[in-house]
């Protein structure tokens, strides 16, 4: 396995001007050692997987407060698999009820972090779910 | 919370005696409407009518907000809060290409003067105070202006303010990419056409809600929101307006979290700054210049997806704070707040929360019955002397503007939304429900339903406004595009040639586009639309 510290792309789709939420997460992220390619707002699924190439990331962050990102996730994924990226796809944010967390996760969505979600458990989610992409 | 420490820091002490106080307030015997104001704008329980009881809505249709708002009307609603959804509040329209999934499901969709019409249909627009939370401001009130003047009601009978947000939108929720100068501009220009025109609608209101309510705390939510105040005087001041012309109807809207008598100190010392700034710094003279009035929304950040009933029981008591603080006007947010812009049945619940803290606890039936409380009074004390040191601090950095261009703010708003985020997860800062008494998710059942429904997306509206601008008179848009784009680079007030636009049938998006060509900045700051030509 490489030194390579973990690479994660932090977005916020569409026009949600929210950005507490991604903050927080971002610098969490690089205190735990990873690097954070935080492409902001206004993010569209092919900006987002523009930059995952072109970054070689290996884990796509969104963040959320409002739901554009429930219609935006079914772009996102088709646009990953017809650009042949097999990416986790992880959300959090302050608008994730249970019943979203149950419908993005049946829709491929890897992790969701809802508010209250700790940087212990974020941290440890994501490492987990890249060491069983880097073993398989 | 801490046990030993205000919310902002303010080291506490067991008990409080008359050693702690060192203010005015009590030495001096200062009374409820007298300068400097900290127990209130005014004394007199006749003239000190109950505050303005208003709820945040707007969803959308323009059509259907206007639905919403006489609901709240007749249900006891003193005043209305119009909220964008996300495309109008960035400033764009329904139909640019990062909007079609955010049309009119957190709040109201508003492009051109026509729903400014139907916003306001059968509103009587002469007794009702109509408050906008939709920067950058100068829009609302030149289509209220035009919209007044249509339905025949005079100008100067128009109550209501506006959220300006000169000098923190870009950095914190509401960016309208714009840049500085003409964010100040389009400011000054609303102020003094306001004075002029709507001479008791309130445009200069300083909204410290929307930058507080990421992390903020008391002491920086004020300190920012007294560095914008200043600027923006001093630039009215340094155009040739009289003061007096325009302090009268300056307004604060603040925050107002959980720390309850925190919250009413900040309140407090705010006039009292407020009233020696104007009166002694900026040499007003009529004392009506001296008493701002406060308008304030409890915060949301405060409310929690988690067991959203314990949301009911924190509105209660905020609203409880403001009672006691007097404020001029309340917005309770809603026990929803933390999933969606509110339903109609947590609109009523807020609404409710309002009458029974004002009619049944009677809370303001003498003023400030706090005033003389040692605590109280010290911590008046302590947050004055703290926002005048960080007002003091941030102006001798320099150039507002500089600072905002250089992102000085932008880290101040991340830090604070970071320390907020540890607090909660260190649990210094406890949210009940969320990291105290925690139930399992199938446990959490007790309005969950009622605050987990979701809004569909307009799409209809896109289409709508595809189809009004095709249908347009392309001359006469052309024409009033490029006039807009001179005036831009002009001294003239902007507010006449905006609201002539929005009467050619120009849109936000494209108004604000023409604007910003006019300064040298792109037409669509996201790059996928072209100006209308």
């Amino acid at each position: 396995m490489s030194e390579r510290p973990l690479r994660i792309l932090l977005s916020i789709l569409g026009l949600d001007q929210h950005e507490a939420g991604a903050f927080a997460v971002a610098r969490l992220l690089r205190d735990a050692g990873m690097e954070v390619i935080y492409l902001g707002r206004f993010g569209t699924p092919e900006r987002i997987v523009d930059a995952a190439l072109e970054e070689g990331v290996d884990v796509i962050g969104l963040s959320c407060h409002s739901w554009e990102y429930l219609y935006y996730l079914d772009e996102l994924f088709e646009l990953l698999a017809a650009r042949g990226l097999d990416l986790p796809v992880v959300v959090g944010g302050s608008v994730l009820s249970g019943d979203d967390k149950r419908e993005i996760e049946a829709k491929g969505v890897a992790a969701t972090f809802g508010p209250g979600a700790g940087a212990e458990e974020i941290v440890a989610r994501i490492r987990d779910l890249t060491a069983t992409r880097g073993a398989a | 919370m801490n046990h030993r420490m205000t919310q902002s820091g303010i080291p506490l002490e067991p008990f409080y005696t008359a050693a702690h106080v060192v203010g005015e307030a009590v030495d001096t015997g200062e009374v409820p409407g007298e300068y400097p104001f900290t127990r209130g704008r005014l004394a007199s329980p006749r003239r000190r009518e109950a505050w303005i009881h208003q709820e945040l809505s707007g969803e959308g249709t323009a059509r259907r907000s206007n639905e919403q708002f006489r609901q709240l009307i007749a249900r006891g609603a003193r005043g209305i809060d119009v909220i964008g959804d996300a495309p109008t509040m960035s400033a764009l329209d329904p139909d640019h290409p990062l909007a079609r999934h955010a049309v009119g499901n957190t709040g109201v969709s508003l492009c051109r003067l026509q729903d400014f019409e139907e916003l306001y249909a059968d509103l009587p627009l002469d007794e009702l105070t109509v408050s906008h939370s939709l920067p950058p401001g100068a829009y609302a009130i030149a289509a209220l202006h035009r919209v007044a003047a249509q339905r025949g009601f005079a100008p100067s009978a128009l109550r209501g303010s506006t959220i300006l947000l000169p000098a923190y939108c870009e950095d914190c929720s509401y960016q309208i990419h714009m840049p500085y100068e003409l964010r100040m501009r389009l400011a000054l220009d609303s102020i003094e056409f306001a004075a002029r025109e709507m001479p008791r609608f309130h445009a200069f209101l300083e909204d410290t809600y929307y930058i507080s309510d990421g992390g903020l705390d008391a002491v920086e939510e004020m300190a920012l929101g007294f560095v914008e105040i200043r600027e923006i005087v001093r630039r009215l001041v340094a155009r040739g307006v009289d003061i007096d012309s325009f302090a009268p109807r300056i307004a604060i809207l603040v925050n107002c979290r959980m720390d309850f008598f925190e919250e009413i100190a900040k309140i407090r010392a705010t006039r009292r700054i407020f009233a020696r700034m104007m009166r002694e710094e900026f040499g007003a003279r009529d004392p009506r210049s001296w008493s701002c009035a406060i308008t304030a929304h409890t915060s949301g950040l405060s409310l929690t997806l988690a067991q959203p009933v314990n949301n009911v029981a924190r509105c209660a008591l905020q609203g409880l704070a403001l009672a006691l603080a007097g404020v001029q006007a309340v917005e309770i947010s809603c026990f929803d707040e933390a999933y969606r812009t509110p339903s109609h049945d947590a609109h009523m619940v807020s609404l409710r929360t309002q009458q029974i803290v004002q009619l049944e606890a009677g809370a303001d039936r003498v003023a400030d019955p706090l005033g003389g409380s040692y605590y109280v009074e010290s911590l008046t004390d302590e947050m004055e002397s703290r926002i005048l040191a960080m007002v003091e601090k941030i102006e001798s950095m320099g150039d507002l503007g500089e600072l905002c261009d250089g992102g000085w703010f932008r880290e101040l708003f991340q830090n604070a939304m970071t320390r907020r985020a540890r607090a909660i997860e260190d649990k210094s800062e406890i949210q009940v429900g969320v990291n105290a008494f925690q139930l399992a998710d199938e446990e959490d059942t007790l309005l969950r339903a009622a605050s987990e429904s979701k809004l569909e997306p307009c799409r209809e509206r896109i289409d709508e406004i595809r189809l009004f601008k095709d249908r347009r008179d392309r001359g006469r848009v052309g024409e009033h595009f490029a006039r807009l784009r001179e005036a831009a680079a002009a001294p003239a007030n902007l507010l006449p040639a905006i609201g002539d636009a929005l009467e050619a049938e120009l849109t936000q998006g494209e108004i604000s586009g023409a604007l910003r060509l006019g300064v040298g900045a792109p037409y669509d700051p996201l790059g996928m639309m072209e100006p209308p030509l």
